[in-house]
């Protein structure tokens, strides 16, 4: 979208013939058809950003689908959870295909979140009064990767069950209520066959119709107040209404239509070259297997638990780490009350330093969690720290890379 | 050189073109879902034969009870074994011709009943009231001597 683009394209031309007349006058599309021709996209050069939502919705349309496809093969119980599974992928015709792209959608469905949520910070989306399509946003979040814990263990396999033991009871870390969350999580003491059953109860029914839920608020929290521009873009074009803008329908969907299209060649590529593992199955009394490691999207909370020591300031380990996460999740949710200078356009520069910081261990801790890093938790802190310092310091002495010159 | 420099036919070329590559990622898209879809290949074949779950005496003394076994596996049906009053032994395809329920034997009335829309048949299979279109699918049996004096029921299918 380098081109520059026309300040007012044209709107689609909506086909009226009778059939139409006929459905309007039942249905209502003439207003439809007016909501989708006022809808306009803002067009700067971070409008790549606006992408984002669209392309996890889409993700997410692949996950119901894959994911009603497998129910139809799969059976929740420890008996046959693997064996039905093992069945999908070698018995079922394209079983292979279809669970395989469940699994990388999901993948590049959480990735997609991280990227959308960090761009909509990198945008100060979430000033006035955006505060609670941010906090709607964060909840989705939550849910997803509570959709990827979950689906991790219905396999059934080794891994699944020790990700699942293991999680369970770092959730069984939090104080005072830790103990009752483990026994509702686990539904009794163990990891059993309650357990899958739990897991997939909250995974194919409680989850998806909580998100459609909060999806719906999100969804009409961003057509209420439209795509936010950012500030600095307002600021050089004299005014939120003379940003240039494209039509939603159909010039800013046919272009999310192509990442889309992007998207699903990817997953198919992916899904025939590295078809996702089914393991060993379960056993409860069997050792951890080697290597044993969460999904990347957890990695940066495994490794802080690995590296944390087993006492820190009275609490356990375990504890630390849950409350630590709870705290940092906890002023991401509240980044729209902490950025008090958000309305009036002001500096956050404390503010993004710390999400600097922020972004730099999540990469570091990821490293770790993979092996590729060897540090202790103290490298870690200082090895992130001193990247968003460094980060820091080019903003300050290269204005024109990063940008700045906006704020003319 | 003449080429054309009508802008048109090599619009509605191109047009065509996409519509063309729009369809073809339809079906790329829809077969593999239609084929996951479809049922998969059963992994145990039909049995040609079974070897019913009682002996002929053991039948007769359920029914002095006054108990009717209940019909049994045959090739994924359930099969119905009776015996007449003269001692022969008939099977059937216990599955109802009318919309697939299962019958049972009623020695009572001398009959086999549909219970779930009143269908009777008469002791060859045949329709007598009732909704069913056309008689039950009939087996063939065969009666073996054990060891122990008893006589076992084989049923197979007819032909």
């Amino acid at each position: 979208m380098s081109h520059a683009p026309p300040e007012r394209a044209s709107p689609i031309v909506w086909p009226r013939s009778r059939w139409w007349a006929f459905l309007d006058e039942r249905l209502g599309l003439d207003a439809l058809a007016h909501l989708a021709e006022k809808k306009r996209v803002p067009v700067h050069r971070t409008t790549v950003f606006y992408f984002l939502g669209g392309m996890a919705l889409f993700l997410f349309g692949i996950q119901i689908i894959t994911g009603v496809l497998l129910s139809l093969y799969y059976k929740p119980s420890p008996d046959q959870a693997f064996e039905s599974v093992r069945a999908i992928m070698t018995e079922v015709e394209f079983g292979w295909l279809i669970r395989s792209i469940h699994s990388w959608s999901a993948n590049l469905l959480i990735g997609i979140l991280y990227l959308h949520l960090l761009t909509t910070y990198i945008m100060r989306a979430y000033r006035r009064p955006r505060e609670f399509t941010w906090i709607t946003g964060l909840v989705l979040l939550a849910m997803f990767l509570a959709f990827g814990f979950s689906g991790y263990l219905l396999p059934w396999n080794q891994l699944a069950f020790f990700a699942t033991k293991v999680g369970t009871d770092i959730a069984g870390g939090v104080p005072l209520v830790g103990k009752y969350v483990l026994l509702l999580a686990r539904s009794g003491e163990e990891v059993t066959g309650d357990t899958l059953a739990r897991f997939y109860s909250l995974h194919v029914v409680i989850l998806p119709l909580a998100t459609l839920a909060v999806l719906a608020v999100h969804l009409y929290l961003v057509q209420k107040h439209g795509m936010s521009i950012p500030q600095p873009v307002i600021r050089q074009c004299g005014g939120e209404d003379r940003v240039p803008s494209i039509p939603f329908v159909p010039h800013f969907l046919l272009r999310d239509m192509v990442g889309w299209y992007v998207a699903l060649g990817l997953l198919a590529v992916l899904a025939a070259l590295f078809p996702w593992e089914l393991g060993v199955k379960a056993d409860p009394f069997g050792s951890a297997p080697e290597a044993i490691r969460p999904e990347w999207y957890f990695l940066f909370m495994f490794a802080t638990l690995e590296q944390t020591p087993s006492h820190v300031l009275g609490l356990e380990n375990k504890q630390a780490v849950v409350l630590f996460f709870t705290f940092v999740g906890l002023m991401v949710l509240l980044v729209p009350f902490l950025d008090r200078n958000a309305e009036r356009g002001g500096s956050r520069r404390v503010l993004n330093f710390l999400a600097t910081w922020a972004v730099c261990a999540f990469i570091v801790q990821t490293g770790v969690g993979l092996g590729l890093l060897d540090f202790r938790l103290t490298t870690s802190v200082a090895a992130s720290g001193g990247a968003a310092v460094a980060l820091a310091l080019g903003y300050l002495a290269f204005p024109r890379v990063a940008g700045r010159e906006y704020r003319s | 050189m003449s080429l054309s420099t009508d802008p048109v036919p090599r619009r509605r070329c191109l047009l065509r073109l996409l519509q063309g590559s729009i369809a073809a990622s339809i079906a790329a898209i829809f077969y593999p879902v239609v084929r996951f879809l479809w049922p998969r290949r059963a992994t145990v074949s039909g049995a040609a034969e079974v070897t019913a779950p009682f002996t002929v005496e053991e039948l007769k003394a359920r029914y002095a009870r006054g108990e009717v076994p209940p019909p049994f596996n045959f090739d994924n049906k359930p099969c119905l074994v009776i015996l007449l009053p003269d001692g022969e032994i008939r099977a059937f395809n216990a599955i109802c011709t009318h919309v697939a329920c299962t019958v049972a034997f009623r020695p009572d009335k001398k009959d086999i009943f549909c219970n779930c829309h009143n269908g009777v048949y008469d002791l060859n299979g045949q329709p007598v009231s009732g909704p069913p279109p056309r008689p039950l699918q009939a087996y063939k049996v065969n009666r073996r001597r054990l060891p122990n004096g008893q006589e076992e029921i084989i049923v197979s299918r007819t032909a």
